[in-house]
C-alpha cells in the first residue's frame, strides 16, 4: 500500500505537464461548449435548467441529442436509450484509460471517469501508452481533466446566457445540428459504418411521423444492422480472395 | 414538456453519462472488449447521430419531407459538410453553416416560409 500511495501522491511538474499538453485544446472546447449553451435555451430550456444540465450531465453529444427530443415531448425512456447509446464511444475510450488506474478508491475512479473526454484520453494515452503504474500519472491526467473541466463549464454557461439574450426567430439552435454533423464525421470509419449513418439517416427521416419519436430507435437499430451486415460480407470477401 | 419532466430527463441524462463514462473505471479490473463489441459499440453512436440530424436537415417546417435545395437548412448542412471534410475544424464549420444559413433565411431567396 506504501509503494502504491507513493506512486499516486501529488507531482507539480507532471501537473503542469498536463496542463500544458492540454492547453491547446482547452479553446476550441470552451468555444464548442458555448455552441451547446446556446443550443439549450434556444431549444426552450430556462437558463436554470441548461445551467444544472451542464453541470451534471458532462456530455455536449448526449445532451444535444436530447434537445429535439424534449422538443417534441418524447417519452423519458426514449431520450434515456438515445442518450445511452450517443455515449456508447465512452466505454471504448474508458476501457483504454480506466486500466492505468486501478489501484484508486471508487469514489475517485468514479469522478476521474466521469470528466475524462475523447480528447483528454487521447492525449493522455499518447504521454503514457502503457498501463503500468508509474509517478506522476495520476496529477498528469488531473492536469488535464480539471482545466478541461473548467473550460468546458465556462463555456457552456457563457453560451446559456449569450442565448437567452438572443431572439428564438435568428435559430441558432441550428448550430448544435450542425455540431453533431461534425461529431458524426470522424465516427464515420470505415465503408459499413458509412451504410449504416446514411441508411440510419434515411430511416428516421421517413419513420418521423411515428409515435413517441420511435422512429429514431428504429432508425439505429436498422442503421447499426446494416453497418455489422456491410462489415460481415466484407470480411467474408476478404477471407475468400486471402 | 412539463418542468418535472425536464428535471427527470437531467438526471437521466446523467445516468447514462455515469454508465458509459464511468462504468469500466468502477468495475475495477482490466477489460477487453472483443473485436466485434467494439464494432458495434463504435457503429451505434454514428447511427444513432445521424438519426437525430437527418430529420432537422431534411424535413420542412410542416414535417414533410423536402430534398430540393431550396430547404436552407439542408443547403446550408450541406455547404458546412463539405467544409468539414476539406479542413476536419468544428467551430469554423459551425460559424460557416451558420452564416449560410442565416443568409439563406433572411434573404429568403427561396421564397421559403421557413
Amino acid at each position: 500500500m506504501e509503494s502504491g500511495n507513493d506512486v499516486d501522491a501529488h507531482d507539480p511538474v507532471a501537473w503542469r505537464e498536463g496542463f500544458q499538453v492540454g492547453l491547446p485544446t482547452l479553446f476550441g472546447l470552451g468555444a464548442w461548449g458555448m455552441v451547446v449553451g446556446v443550443a439549450m435555451v434556444k431549444s426552450g430550456l430556462t437558463v436554470l435548467q441548461a445551467g444544472v444540465m451542464t453541470l451534471v450531465v458532462f456530455s455536449g453529444s448526449a445532451q444535444l441529442a436530447s434537445l429535439p427530443l424534449i422538443a417534441a415531448g418524447a417519452p423519458i425512456w426514449v431520450i434515456f436509450a438515445t442518450a445511452f447509446v450517443v455515449n456508447l464511444r465512452f466505454v471504448i475510450f474508458s476501457a483504454l484509460l480506466a486500466p492505468h488506474f486501478l489501484k484508486l478508491p471508487l469514489f475517485q475512479r468514479f469522478y476521474l471517469g466521469y470528466i475524462s473526454g475523447d480528447l483528454s484520453i487521447a492525449l493522455f494515452l499518447q504521454r503514457y501508452p502503457s498501463a503500468a503504474p508509474e509517478r506522476g500519472k495520476l496529477s498528469f491526467l488531473k492536469g488535464l481533466l480539471y482545466p478541461n473541466w473548467v473550460a468546458w463549464q465556462v463555456g457552456t454557461l457563457t453560451g446559456v446566457f449569450l442565448g437567452s439574450a438572443v431572439p428564438m426567430e435568428w435559430q441558432l439552435g441550428f448550430a448544435g445540428t450542425l455540431a453533431i454533423l461534425c461529431i458524426l464525421v470522424p465516427l464515420v470509419v470505415n465503408s459499413a459504418a458509412l451504410c449504416g449513418v446514411l441508411v440510419a439517416g434515411i430511416v428516421s427521416v421517413l419513420a418521423h411521423g411515428l409515435p413517441y419519436k420511435l422512429g429514431l430507435l428504429v432508425a439505429v437499430l436498422v442503421g447499426m444492422f446494416t453497418a455489422i451486415a456491410v462489415e460481415e460480407t466484407r470480411g467474408r470477401r476478404k477471407v475468400r480472395h486471402g | 414538456m412539463a418542468d418535472w419532466e425536464i428535471w427527470t430527463v437531467i438526471a437521466v441524462l446523467a445516468v447514462a453519462t455515469a454508465c458509459t463514462r464511468s462504468g469500466l473505471w468502477m468495475v475495477g479490473h482490466r477489460v477487453t472488449i472483443p473485436r466485434r463489441v467494439q464494432e458495434m459499440l463504435r457503429f451505434a453512436p454514428a447511427c444513432a447521430l445521424a438519426a437525430i440530424v437527418a430529420p432537422d436537415f431534411m424535413l420542412g417546417p410542416q414535417g414533410e419531407v423536402e430534398l430540393a435545395v431550396t430547404n436552407p437548412k439542408l443547403l446550408a448542412g450541406m455547404v458546412a459538410l463539405a467544409y468539414y471534410l476539406w479542413r476536419r475544424n468544428m467551430l469554423q464549420t459551425i460559424v460557416i453553416g451558420m452564416v449560410v444559413f442565416t443568409v439563406l433565411r433572411i434573404s429568403n431567396v427561396f421564397h421559403n416560409s421557413l
